[in-house]
C-alpha cells in the first residue's frame, strides 16, 4: 500500500493540472505562465521555499492536532478556535512579560498558547467523556466563540491606544519575535518539526501511548485491560487542543504582528485536510503540510498575473482534490478482472 | 458419465507471508453431502472462498458441472449455482425472514404477502421450521442460520457451502440441520460441509476430503468406510490424539464466590437473574446452556466488564463486586473472554503489546514503557505456552486461532491466578489446539486453581468439568456431578424443561 503512494500522488497531481489547464483556458488565462508562477512562488527559489516552510508550520501543527484526536476516532474540527484562543493566551503572556528577556518571553508565550488551546478543548473533552456529547458539534461551535472573544478584546480592554481609533490590539512586544533561521524561515519551522517528532516518539515509547493504541483499537479491549476510555477521550481532546493552541502561539510569535481574529486564517480547517492527506498518521503531517503550504502560497501568487481569485481558489481545490483522491485510491490495487470464461 | 458437481483442481492461493492453499483439490459428486475437514489454518475457508467467488485462485481450475469457471465476484458464483453460508451471518435484523431471503433477488414489485407465502412454501419443502413474517432480530442463532440457507435456495443454489454450521447450534438443532441437508441432496443438490467436529461428519456426510497445510491429504473418502480416529489422524498428521487425562479433583476452599448476582444487558433486560455459586480451588465448574442465556453477561460481570446490579462477586475472600478489571486480575482472577479478538486481544497491535496487556503497569519506567522488559515478558509467554508467532512486532492478526488462544491464555495464566474464568476457550480451534487448551486448563486445576468454564460443547464439559451448572434464561436451573450426569439430563435442563425454569 505504501509503495503505490508516490505514483498515485503524481497521477492525482497530473489529473489536477490537466483539469486546471482546461479551466485556465476557458477563463482566458495563460496556462504555462500560471503554472510557472505557482512553482516559482512556492518552491522555485530559496526565498519562496523558505516562505512556504513558514506557511507549513501552522498547517502541520493543526494537522497533528486533528490526527491526534483521530487516533481515538474523534474529530476535532475546532482547531481553528483553539489556534485563536492559544494566540490570545500567548498575547496575554506577552502583555504581562513584555519586558522579559526574549527567550523567556517566547517560551512562556508558547506554553501559555498550549495551555490556552487545551483549555478551549477541555469543555468539549469533558462533555464527550462524561455524557457523550458529540465533539464535532462542540469544538466547531467554540470556533465562533473564539472569534467573538478576540473582537471584544480588540474593541475593548486590549484596544491599541496608539491605533488612531482603529479597533485593533496593540502590536506584540519586540522580544516575542521568533528568530530567522534560513532566508525567511523562522525558528517555528524547527519547533514544529520537534513537536511532531517528539509526539511520535512519545506515543511509540510511553505507557500513555500504549494505552492510547489499545483504546483506539477497541473500547471493549480497553475496558478489559483496565484502561479508562473516559480519561483517554478527555486526554486526547485536550492534547489535540493544546497542539492547536501551540500552533496559534507559534504563528503569533513567528509571522503575525499582532493578535486579530484572522490569526488562524483557516489553518484549523486546513489541518483536517492535512491530516486526511497524511492518512491520519501523525508522522506524515510535516511533509503534507509543506505541500499544502506550497499550494496555498503558489495559488495566491497567480492572482498578480490577473487570474481571478475564484479561478485561483478552484485551482488550489483541484490540486488538493487530486492529492486526496490519490491518497485514498493508493490503498487499492489496480487489477484486471476476467469473468465467467467458460470452456466446453 | 455425469460430471462432478464441483471440481477444484490444483488450487494455489498465496497471501503476503502465507500460502493458504498449495495445490489443494476437491471433487464433489452431485447429490451428496461432502465434508471438508481440516484443522484451523489448513486452508478450508480459503478454498471455499475460491469456490464461492470471494477470492480468485492464483493457480488452478474451478469446474462446475464439468465447465471451467472464473468468478469475478460472489455474485458470479451465485449465478453459477454456488451459495455459501458464512460463519458470521449476513442478515438485516430489522427485516423479516421473507424480506431477508429475497433481499437482492426480489421481484420488481414487492408483494409482501406473496413473498412470505413463497418463502414459507419453499421452507416447508425442505423441512424448515420458520415463520416468514418474523423479524430476524427475534430469532435464535439456529433460526438465523436457516434464513441464510433459505437465501441460497431462493437463488436456486445447486451447491451449498456451509462453513462450520453447527458451531451456533444446540445438539437438537444440529440433528434438524442434518435432516434438512438430507432433503437438499435428495433434491439433486450438493452440500459442502466444513467442520472439524468428527462425530458430525460421520453422522451427516457421505464423503470427506481432508486438508492439511493447504494441501489435500485425502480426497473423497467414503465416510462409511473409515472411523473417526482415522479421519482425526489424517487431519493432524501423525500426532497422537488422545483424551486429556483427568485426575480426581481435590477441591479446597472457595476461590470464587458469586452470591445472588443480578446483571442487566445493554438493552436493560435482566440477563443474569439471581445467580449464586462457588468455585473452589482445584475444581473445574462448567456452565452449560444454549447460547444467549446469560452466560456472557455472567462472565463479563465476574470479570468486571459489565456492571453488577445486585449481589456480590468475591475472589479469594476479597470483595471485587465493583472493582475495575485490573484490580480483579491483581486479586487473582484471570479471564479468557468469549470474544477473543474483540475483547481479550487487539488484533491490529503487535504481539508484544498484546502480551503485556495485563502487566504493562508493572513494566513502566517513569512515563515510558520498558520495552526490553515487555519483549522479554512476551518471549517467556511465547516459549512457555508454545505460541507460534511470526515477528514479535508484527500485528497479532496474522496468528492462527489456536495460537491466538494460547497467547491469550498464557498471558492470563502468567499472573499465577487463583481463579480462571474461561468462556468458550476451545470454540473454533482445531483438534491440536483444543487439546492444548484443555490440557492447560486441567493442569491449572491440578495445581489448585479454581476454574469456571463456559462451553456450548457438552462433551467438553462432561469430560473436563467436575461439576456442571446449567443456565437457562439467566438462572442456574440445574447442578450435576459431571462424572454421573448424562447428555440427556443436561440437555433437558438446557431446554428449560425443569419446573424451576418454567416458573
Amino acid at each position: 500500500m505504501r509503495g503505490g503512494q508516490p505514483i498515485a500522488f503524481v497521477v492525482g497531481l497530473v489529473f489536477a493540472l490537466v483539469v486546471g489547464a482546461a479551466l485556465l483556458t476557458i477563463s482566458g488565462d495563460p496556462v504555462f505562465d500560471t503554472y510557472q508562477r505557482m512553482w516559482d512562488r512556492s518552491f522555485g527559489t530559496a526565498d519562496t521555499l523558505s516562505a512556504t516552510f513558514n506557511r507549513a508550520v501552522p498547517l502541520a501543527l493543526a494537522g497533528l492536532a486533528v490526527s491526534i484526536a483521530a487516533t481515538m476516532g474523534l474529530w476535532n474540527i475546532g482547531a481553528e478556535g483553539q489556534i485563536m484562543f492559544g494566540a490570545t493566551a500567548a498575547t496575554l503572556v506577552g502583555r504581562i512579560g513584555a519586558e522579559w528577556p526574549s527567550p523567556v518571553l517566547i517560551v512562556a508565550m508558547l506554553i501559555g498558547a498550549a495551555l490556552g488551546g487545551a483549555l478551549w478543548a477541555l469543555g468539549p473533552g469533558l462533555a464527550k467523556a462524561e455524557i457523550g456529547v458529540s465533539e464535532i458539534i462542540t469544538t466547531l461551535m467554540l470556533n465562533e466563540v473564539a472569534v467573538r472573544l478576540i473582537v471584544y478584546l480588540q474593541t475593548g480592554p486590549w484596544k491599541d491606544p496608539d491605533g488612531f481609533g482603529f479597533p485593533q490590539i496593540t502590536v506584540k512586544p519586540e522580544g516575542s519575535q521568533l528568530g530567522i533561521i534560513w532566508e525567511r524561515s523562522h525558528l517555528g519551522v524547527l519547533i514544529a518539526l520537534a513537536v511532531i517528532a517528539g509526539f511520535a516518539w512519545f506515543v511509540n515509547r510511553s505507557v500513555w501511548g500504549y494505552e492510547l493504541r489499545i483504546a483506539g483499537a477497541s473500547a471493549k479491549t480497553a475496558a478489559y485491560a483496565g484502561i479508562s476510555m473516559r480519561k483517554k477521550v478527555l486526554g486526547v481532546l485536550v492534547l489535540s487542543g493544546a497542539v492547536a493552541g501551540f500552533a496559534g502561539g507559534v504563528e503569533l510569535a513567528g509571522t503575525a504582528a499582532r493578535l486579530n481574529e484572522n490569526i488562524s486564517n483557516g489553518f484549523g480547517f486546513a489541518g483536517i485536510i492535512v491530516a486526511a492527506l497524511a492518512l491520519m498518521r501523525p508522522s506524515g503531517v510535516a511533509l503534507v503540510a509543506v505541500f499544502f503550504g506550497a499550494v496555498q502560497v503558489g495559488g495566491q501568487s497567480i492572482q498578480t498575473l490577473g487570474v481571478s481569485p475564484a479561478v485561483a481558489g478552484i485551482l488550489q481545490a483541484l490540486i488538493l482534490f487530486g492529492a486526496i483522491g490519490a491518497a485514498v485510491l493508493s490503498t487499492y490495487q489496480v487489477a484486471l478482472v476476467e469473468r465467467k470464461v467458460v470452456t466446453p | 458419465m455425469t460430471h462432478p458437481a464441483v471440481e477444484l483442481d490444483g488450487i494455489w492461493k498465496r497471501f503476503p507471508g502465507v500460502i493458504a492453499n498449495a495445490g489443494a483439490g476437491l471433487t464433489v459428486r452431485p447429490g451428496t453431502v461432502h465434508a471438508v475437514l481440516g484443522e484451523n489454518g489448513a486452508g478450508k475457508t480459503t478454498l471455499m472462498n475460491c469456490l464461492a467467488g470471494v477470492y480468485r485462485p492464483d493457480e488452478g481450475h474451478v469446474r462446475i458441472d464439468g465447465r471451467t469457471m472464473i468468478f469475478a465476484s460472489p455474485a458470479d458464483a451465485l449465478a453459477a449455482g454456488i451459495g455459501m453460508v458464512h460463519q458470521e451471518f449476513r442478515l438485516v435484523p430489522t427485516f423479516t425472514v421473507a424480506e431477508n431471503v429475497v433481499l437482492g433477488a426480489a421481484p420488481r414489485v414487492l408483494d409482501t404477502a406473496e413473498i412470505e407465502r413463497q418463502v414459507g412454501e419453499m421452507a416447508a419443502r425442505f423441512g424448515f421450521q420458520v415463520e416468514p413474517d418474523r423479524p430476524v432480530w427475534q430469532l435464535s442463532m439456529g433460526e438465523r442460520q436457516r434464513v441464510e440457507i433459505l437465501k441460497a435456495l431462493w437463488r436456486d443454489a445447486r451447491v451449498l457451502i456451509l462453513d462450520e454450521p453447527t458451531a451456533v447450534l444446540t445438539p437438537q438443532e444440529a440433528v434438524e440441520l442434518g435432516e434438512v441437508l438430507r432433503r437438499m441432496v435428495a433434491d439433486g443438490r450438493s452440500v459442502i460441509f466444513i467442520s472439524h467436529k468428527l462425530d458430525e461428519v460421520v453422522s451427516f456426510c457421505d464423503e470427506a476430503t481432508v486438508l492439511r497445510g493447504g494441501e489435500t491429504v485425502a480426497a473423497s473418502v467414503p465416510v462409511a468406510d473409515v472411523d473417526a480416529s482415522e479421519l482425526a489422524r489424517l487431519m493432524v498428521g501423525d500426532v497422537a490424539v488422545e483424551a486429556v487425562p483427568i485426575a480426581v479433583a481435590m477441591p479446597g476452599d472457595p476461590a470464587l464466590t458469586v452470591d445472588n448476582l443480578f446483571v442487566r444487558d445493554a438493552r436493560g433486560l435482566v440477563a443474569v437473574d439471581g445467580v449464586s455459586f462457588d468455585v473452589r480451588s482445584g475444581e473445574i465448574v462448567g456452565i452449560a446452556g444454549v447460547a444467549g442465556n446469560g452466560q456472557r453477561a455472567l462472565t463479563d460481570a465476574i470479570a468486571g466488564l459489565e456492571p453488577v446490579e445486585a449481589g456480590t462477586v468475591t475472589v479469594m475472600r476479597t470483595d471485587v463486586t465493583n472493582a475495575p478489571p485490573q484490580r480483579r486480575f491483581a486479586a487473582g482472577l484471570a479471564y479468557v473472554p468469549e470474544d477473543r479478538l474483540g475483547v481479550g486481544l487487539a488484533p491490529k497491535l503487535p504481539v508484544t503489546e498484546n502480551a503485556v496487556m495485563r502487566e504493562f503497569r508493572t513494566l513502566r519506567r517513569g512515563p515510558l514503557l520498558n520495552w526490553a522488559s515487555a519483549r522479554a515478558f512476551c518471549d517467556r509467554i511465547v516459549e512457555r505456552f508454545e505460541v507460534k508467532i511470526g515477528k514479535r512486532d508484527a500485528p497479532l492478526a496474522g496468528l492462527s486461532g489456536g495460537n491466538l488462544q494460547r497467547l491469550l491464555l498464557g498471558r492470563e495464566l502468567s499472573g499465577k491466578p487463583d481463579v480462571v474464568v474461561a468462556s468458550q476457550p476451545t470454540r473454533g480451534l482445531d483438534v491440536a489446539g483444543v487439546r492444548a487448551i484443555q490440557r492447560l486448563i486441567v493442569q491449572q486445576r491440578d495445581e489448585g486453581t479454581g476454574v469456571l468454564m463456559v462451553s456450548e460443547d457438552l462433551d467438553e464439559l462432561l469430560s473436563l468439568a467436575d461439576r456442571i451448572l446449567v443456565m437457562n434464561a439467566g438462572r442456574i436451573v440445574g447442578e450435576f456431578n459431571a462424572r454421573e450426569a448424562t447428555r440427556t439430563q443436561i440437555g433437558e435442563a438446557m431446554m428449560g424443561t425443569t419446573a424451576e425454569a418454567s416458573a
